[in-house]
């Protein structure tokens, strides 16, 4: 019986390695390719066109909220959020009710020995991902089939196992946060010192001289937890329009209006002994007559990176070594300064194609060096470009698709007979026109109260709710929690009031008319122990309000501020979005075979990896295979 | 001293000349060899080495009573202070070969610092020139004029640094040169020479002033200019590969004439 057994699982073994030996698959992630613009522009789109006409094109149900992090945690894991547990980019804390990021967290050493100033950790303290359940990379690591997956969104710190992997979408700065530039001015008319994703630095110039000083990370062996520093002296030439740049061991000049390459600057820990490595590009956007620069976030450096950022540990350092320095933060586009104003849309679009340009080198190498097995890569620059172009500067955005285009059609070369290939976005977008400030809605309808009515306004983190009168609060994109007994810290709403509140909620947000144009507000609203099943549902929001088109939660509500208005024109540079209903903002979905499904949807991407590679996919995956 | 630098240069450009063919490592090894025997041979002409095998011999029998006598704290004392005093009389005796050694030795090293510490500029890839100018300057008149040969082009205009009166030039190697930049500074015409290639080579340093910092700048010579304090081109810093690792061409140098040392001694009949 023994030995029956034992012959039967070898016969077992050796046809799924059969079935998976020489299985080649090329998935591509395009964040945001959106199917009508596709579609109108299918002429200088010519590889998605081949595709479409050669292979099949349909577009793809993204998921309820279609936020990135949600949808991309959904093709990892072949799960909707009640299962992956990612609802949103931000949740909140339920004992503060503050916003907290929804991909990952840090923790503090366990133990700590304390000599003078310093603390020397004695356990390791950590950092972990918030997504639940397992990828499907790791699955096929499980089965011994090689995979590499590059940049997969919300996969920060990258998932454990012995495929090669990028982390990518929620891989935090240096200093931990998600991307934050500094700007370097003696301009008075600037009195700003911060902005939302940045800070606004004041400098004196002295004899020619400034000292920019660039931060790095918290000191995590001072008790003070000090934030490192390196200082950039600029030299300005008293009339020429350049300046040179010392650092410790290099210098550069830039002429005003130029990048400089990636630096390579060591944030000292202990003098001498310990420090975090982290690399930065500068932006000389103006010498006189007044200074002004700009220092990207300072990113973890790929060849010591501080942080986990891929798998195996030493996949980053190669990457680097064989193409340089590389962008690692999660999104490194810099909307946050083009939307402060303090880079142009031209210095945006510049700065955007840089970081286009790193991507397609990294995806050009993989794709030549891909031989078995699955690669994945992911591009962010559509989404990105598409947030700060979509509707007004149609010409500008089509420039980044048919760079994308043209990466696809390099794909479809490798691909040739014999590879699956497959394109997904993980949704379309639509204008933002209109900002939506959920929580002044919330307190008109009088779920939510404030210590004062006059404290309206765009003070953050809720700082003059009254929690004692309130029944319900919107923080991220698309989320409404109740203040509820037992789970919000001082809540008032009772387990049984809850489900008739959130629907009283959901019947006025649908009755919500915009006052200047009378259009509906709302499409949608869910109820995520309705949409949603698996183990995390007990962290999910209490309702999640979908836009209809040209409406969006205000970046007021995102942080828990409730201003004045409920309603007010979209006056920034963020011009597109797609945090609005799902069916408002599918995504794509392209390949070079023929799908046998007519509406496929996100989380059946990994089901149909799976399936290629001869691999049964676990229960918890919802989704079918589109094959 | 320019006189004696070119010198030394010339001899030493001679026998980089004779390895050329052959990866750096060769003739740096040859180089290192060669100084392992003649630190050997100063050795055993400037040192007592009746003396210092007397020591050797103190020091090993004190280590052999340590190990003999290692439960008799008394003899374990005994042994030790007599191991310190030992070693301190050997430190003594070394002194003299040392200083003996300590000036050819340097001066050696500076100028292998030129073939081997230095990577010459790599074609495409930005440097700067920079100028310290001497006190006095004012920094609104205008910047030195430079003239660079066809295959270097400065890509930027000049930066004056008022606070540290240096003027910087930002240049672009399109190809392989081997060539001399020229400033005119007050009339005056400062050479400097520049490097940009694959291949390593003499890559002289900083270009002073002074007389006597050309002691450990040497390379290019002095700087004819009154004007000017120093001109310093951003070479990174080279690296020696070996067995495929990259490592300074300093550590190769005393590994190598350590171990030649070592291999020698008894040959030459030198106690170290």
């Amino acid at each position: 019986m023994l030995a029956a057994l034992i012959a039967l699982s070898g016969v077992g073994c050796s046809r799924l390695s059969t079935q998976a030996a020489g299985k080649r698959m090329i998935v591509l992630g395009v964040d945001g390719m959106d199917p009508v613009f596709v579609q109108n522009h299918w002429t200088e789109l010519p590889n998605l066109n081949r595709l479409r006409t050669e292979g099949d094109f349909r577009p793809l149900a993204t998921t309820v909220p279609p936020q990135s992090p949600v949808a991309w945690s959904s093709v990892s894991t072949g799960m909707d959020p009640g299962g992956h547990g990612i609802f949103d980019f931000v949740h909140r804390d339920p004992a503060t009710r503050g916003p907290i990021s929804s991909m990952a967290e840090a923790s503090e050493p366990g133990r700590t020995l304390t000599i003078g100033p310093y603390v020397i950790p004695l356990s390791g303290g950590n950092v972990h991902s918030r997504r639940a359940g397992k990828t499907f990379w790791q699955i096929l690591s499980e089965n011994h089939l090689p995979s590499t997956v590059i940049r997969m969104p919300a996969n920060f710190p990258p998932a454990d196992c012995e495929a090669e992997s990028l982390s990518g979408m929620g891989t935090p700065d240096l200093g931990g946060s998600f991307g934050t530039f500094a700007f370097y001015t003696d301009d008075p008319a600037e009195t700003r010192t911060e902005v939302s994703g940045g800070r606004i630095v004041r400098t004196s110039l002295s004899g020619g001289r400034a000292a920019l000083t660039i931060q790095g990370p918290a000191n995590p062996l001072r008790k003070d937890h000090a934030i490192t520093s390196v200082d950039l002296i600029a030299h300005v030439d008293p009339k020429e329009p350049a300046v040179r740049f010392d650092l410790p061991d290099r210098q550069f000049i830039l002429r005003q209006g130029e990048w400089s390459e990636w630096l390579r600057l060591q944030f000292p820990f202990i003098s001498g002994l310990k420090s975090a490595s982290g690399i930065l590009r500068i932006y000389l956007q103006q010498v006189h007559p007044y200074l002004r620069v700009y220092a990207s976030p300072v990113n973890i450096d790929p060849e010591e990176p501080a942080l986990p950022i891929s798998t195996p540990g030493v996949y980053s350092r190669n990457l680097a070594h064989t193409l340089g320095p590389y962008y690692t933060q999660g999104i490194a586009e810099e909307t946050s300064a083009y939307r402060a104003g303090l880079l142009s849309k031209d210095e945006f679009l510049t700065q955007s194609r840089k970081v286009l340009a790193d991507s397609l080198r990294m995806f050009r190498y993989e794709l030549d060096r891909f031989q078995d097995g699955l690669l994945f890569y992911y591009f962010s620059s559509v989404d990105q470009n598409a947030h700060m172009l979509w509707g007004r500067y149609d010409s500008d955005l089509l420039e980044i698709y048919r760079a994308v285009d043209q990466a696809i059609g390099e794909a479809v070369q490798k691909a040739g007979r014999d590879t699956t290939l497959l394109i997904l976005s993980d949704h379309g977008f639509a204008r933002f026109d209109r900002a939506v400030h959920l929580n002044t809605f919330l307190m008109h309808e009088g779920f939510l109260t404030l210590d004062d009515p006059s404290n309206v306004g765009n003070e953050e983190l809720f700082a003059h709710v009254d929690w004692n009168r309130t029944q319900a609060y919107a923080v991220g994109l698309n989320a409404i929690y109740l203040n509820l007994q037992g789970r919000e810290a001082g809540g008032i709403v009772q387990q049984d009031e809850r489900e008739e509140i959130a629907h009283q909620i959901a019947a006025r947000l649908k009755e919500f008319k915009d006052p200047v144009s009378g259009l509906p507000v709302v499409g949608q609203v869910y109820f995520p122990e309705k949409e949603f099943r698996g183990r995390n549902l007990k962290y999910a929001p209490d309702l999640l309000v979908g836009f209809h088109r040209g409406f969006r939660a205000s970046w007021q509500t995102a942080l828990g501020a409730v201003p004045k208005l409920q309603i007010e024109d979209n006056t920034q540079a963020w011009i597109g979005d797609h945090c609005m209903a799902s069916s408002e903002v599918p995504g794509v979905l392209f390949s070079n075979r023929k799908f046998r499904v007519a509406w496929p949807r996100l989380e059946d991407v990994p089901v149909t990896i799976l399936r290629e590679f001869g691999v049964a996919p676990p229960r918890e995956m919802i989704g079918e295979p589109v094959y | 001293m320019d006189f004696f630098n070119r010198a030394i240069d010339a001899v030493l450009k001679m026998f980089f000349a004779m390895f050329s063919w052959a990866p750096p490592v060769l003739g740096l090894t040859v180089i290192s060899a060669a100084a392992g025997v003649g630190m050997l041979w100063v050795v055993g002409r400037t040192s007592n080495q009746n003396r210092i095998k007397q020591v050797k011999r103190s020091v090993a029998a004190a280590l052999l009573e340590l190990r003999i006598f290692a439960d008799e704290p008394a003899a374990t004392g005994r042994a030790l202070r007599s191991l310190f005093g030992s070693n301190l009389r050997y430190m003594g005796l070394a002194l003299k070969p040392a200083l003996w050694l300590a000036v050819p030795m340097a001066l050696l090293l500076i100028h292998l610092e030129s073939f081997y510490g230095r990577a010459p500029l790599t074609p495409g890839r930005e440097a700067l020139v920079t100028v310290r100018m001497a006190p006095g300057w004012n920094p609104e008149s205008a910047p030195p004029r430079l003239e660079t040969p066809a295959q270097v082009r400065i890509t930027a205009p000049p930066v004056r640094a008022v606070d540290s009166r240096e003027v910087s030039w930002r240049l672009l190697p399109v190809s392989e040169v081997s060539d001399v930049l020229v400033f005119t500074v007050n009339g005056t015409e400062v050479r400097k020479t520049i490097e940009a290639g694959r291949r390593q080579r003499f890559v002289p340093g900083r270009g002073v002033r002074s007389a006597v910092a050309t002691l450990w700048e040497p390379g290019d010579g002095r700087v004819p200019s009154s004007a000017v304090e120093w001109i310093e081109i951003g070479y990174a810093d080279a690296s020696l590969p070996v067995f495929g690792l990259e490592i300074s061409w300093l550590l190769w140098f005393f590994v190598v004439s350590i171990v030649v040392a070592l291999l020698l001694k008894k040959r030459l009949g030198v106690v170290i």
